[in-house]
């Protein structure tokens, strides 16, 4: 079963995209800030992230930069309730990047999207 | 000038190897970290760019032993001797093509030669005609070359209209045949390992166009396709250099590159036509504050128009060979619009792309006129792009950027069971 870590801290965000992505046959874990995320991401072993950008205590961008240098391949897409941040170029390493919304077709799309990607992962990373 | 000659050290080199022109007045045998610097009579511009790089490695490299080295193409206006006056502790090399051999990837491949033969772990390089260069490009492309990655291509801010060939082909095409999303993979700007250079070295899928300005795109293309991973690096500061206006001034450059570009697809078949979508490269270098903005680059929208539509009219013959008999209808009908309802839309744009990649593959007319045939539509599309894009910002320019991409790799499975049809 896939499996998809959501990094969100607003609970009511992680419970909607549980449900959701539950119902759609994937197997959801949480994790409501960035704390000791790349450690938590080595033990899980997620196949794809969900990663808020505004959080609390973290910056999802940053988060962002330790996953990518410790996970080339493992596809991340940012949900941002901020439409503004598209302009960070931090976010180029994203798979991709959806703004919040109630409706989330966009969302599921973009993770299908990513799990599909085959790219051959190079040696060392 | 105390010229040396030699055919370098180099062991077994597959590429034709040229005679050089070497002078190392500190007679460096061996360095871990080379800045170079391909130049063609850039004797105004090269002084900056060297002292800079010279700074970048001073600063950030300091326990590696380094070394810059300017690979020049025989320059007459001195360049030589504006490099090698550049006042600096760290040792200078200059090396040339013989008098007459010309192009910015014969000056690579000299950069290649001796950066095995010095040993290097690092290579950069960077353009000699950079105005907006600081010590940290060295560092940032530098870096990453000695975590394991065996590539490293540049993030910089430019102009809306600066790179158009960037934009609206090399970027798109590469990320939707490799699914590697590297934002400038002809940014001139680069850095690569020891082990990367003697790849290159070995020449595969070297040819004249390689050793002109289509030395970017196969060296970004061999990269992706090596077993080595790429990275990009956030430079911060704009490249400003001599930009030029797409509708005057790229002619040999777009053809040197596309021309690459489609034979580079050819012997890659066999990967890009497995690949879906594609996955972002990691990103080093930020954490630079505020970033500057790209100065202007003027563009002559209606010169663009113009070349496409009397473009279009004189290589009418080829477009029916080339493109498929919807795509070739529609661009047609939009050659055939006025100056202020004319656009030519991604979508319509990935199809002729891809139609003519399969043109050259085919060569359904000589190649050479097959790319000359190219250039009227890469200007309707570079055109239409800037009529829409005129009032936007360039945050919201890069997003129109990363859609026309989408559009790209969406429309991937028509070139794909075209290209395997072809087969027969």
């Amino acid at each position: 079963m896939t499996k998809i870590l959501i990094v969100d801290d607003e609970a009511s965000i992680r419970m909607l995209y549980r449900e959701e992505f539950q119902d759609d046959g994937y197997e959801v874990i949480e994790a409501e800030d960035g704390h000791k995320l790349t450690e938590r991401i080595g033990q899980d072993e997620p196949d794809i992230i969900v990663l808020d950008i505004k959080m609390a205590a973290y910056d999802g961008l940053d988060l962002l930069q330790e996953i990518r240098q410790q996970f080339q391949d493992l596809p991340v897409i940012i949900s941002s309730a901020y439409g503004a941040y598209k302009g960070d170029y931090k976010t180029l390493a994203a798979d991709y990047y959806v703004v919040k919304s109630s409706d989330l077709s966009e969302l599921k799309q973009k993770v299908r999207k990513a799990l599909e990607g085959k790219v051959p992962t190079k040696k060392g990373k | 000038m105390q010229a040396e000659k030699t055919n370098g050290g180099a062991k077994g080199p597959k590429i034709e190897v040229l005679d050089w022109i070497e002078e190392n007045p500190q007679k460096v045998q061996q360095a871990d970290i080379i800045v170079g610097i391909p130049s063609f009579n850039e004797a105004d511009c090269i002084p900056f760019v060297a002292e800079q790089a010279a700074i970048g490695l001073k600063t950030y490299f300091k326990d590696y032993r380094s070394v810059l080295i300017n690979c020049d193409n025989h320059s007459e206006d001195q360049t030589r001797e504006a490099f090698l006056s550049v006042e600096t502790d760290i040792p200078k090399i200059y090396l040339s093509t013989p008098a007459g051999v010309k192009g910015k990837g014969n000056n690579f491949r000299n950069l290649f030669r001796k950066a095995v033969d010095l040993g290097a772990q690092a290579i950069v390089v960077v353009d000699a005609d950079l105005r907006s260069i600081t010590p940290r490009w060295i560092k940032n492309l530098g870096e990453p070359l000695f975590q394991d990655y065996g590539y490293v291509a540049p993030i910089y801010i430019r102009h809306k209209y600066d790179g158009t060939i960037t934009n609206h082909i090399a970027y798109p095409l590469s990320r939707a045949l490799y699914g590697r999303r590297m934002r400038q993979p002809i940014g001139g700007d680069f850095g690569f390992s020891g082990a990367m250079a003697q790849r290159y070295l070995e020449g595969q899928l070297w040819d004249d166009y390689v050793a002109l300005f289509g030395i970017d795109i196969w060296m970004t293309t061999l990269a992706i396709n090596s077993p080595y991973p790429t990275a990009q690096a956030f430079l911060g500061a704009p490249k400003i250099h001599r930009a030029k206006d797409p509708a005057s001034s790229l002619g040999p450059m777009f053809r040197h590159v596309i021309s690459t570009f489609f034979r580079l697809m050819e012997a890659f078949d066999q990967s890009w036509s497995q690949v879906r979508w594609s996955k972002p490269t990691p990103i080093f270098g930020f954490g630079l504050g505020e970033t500057e903005m790209p100065p202007p680059v003027n563009v002559d929208e209606e010169k663009l128009y113009r070349g496409f539509v009397d473009g279009f009219k004189e290589n009418v013959q080829i477009y029916e060979k080339t493109l498929t008999g919807d795509v070739y209808r529609k661009t047609k009908e939009i050659a055939g619009l006025s100056y202020d309802q004319f656009e030519l839309p991604p979508a319509l744009w990935a199809k002729i792309v891809y139609d003519f990649a399969l043109g050259f593959h085919l060569s359904v007319v000589p190649r050479d006129e097959l790319i000359r045939a190219f250039v009227p539509l890469y200007f309707g599309r570079t055109g239409s792009y800037v009529r829409t894009t005129q009032g936007m910002e360039l945050r919201v320019v890069e997003d129109y950027i990363e859609e026309q991409c989408l559009v790209f790799e969406e429309t991937k499975p028509y070139l794909v069971d075209r290209w395997e049809a072809s087969k027969g």
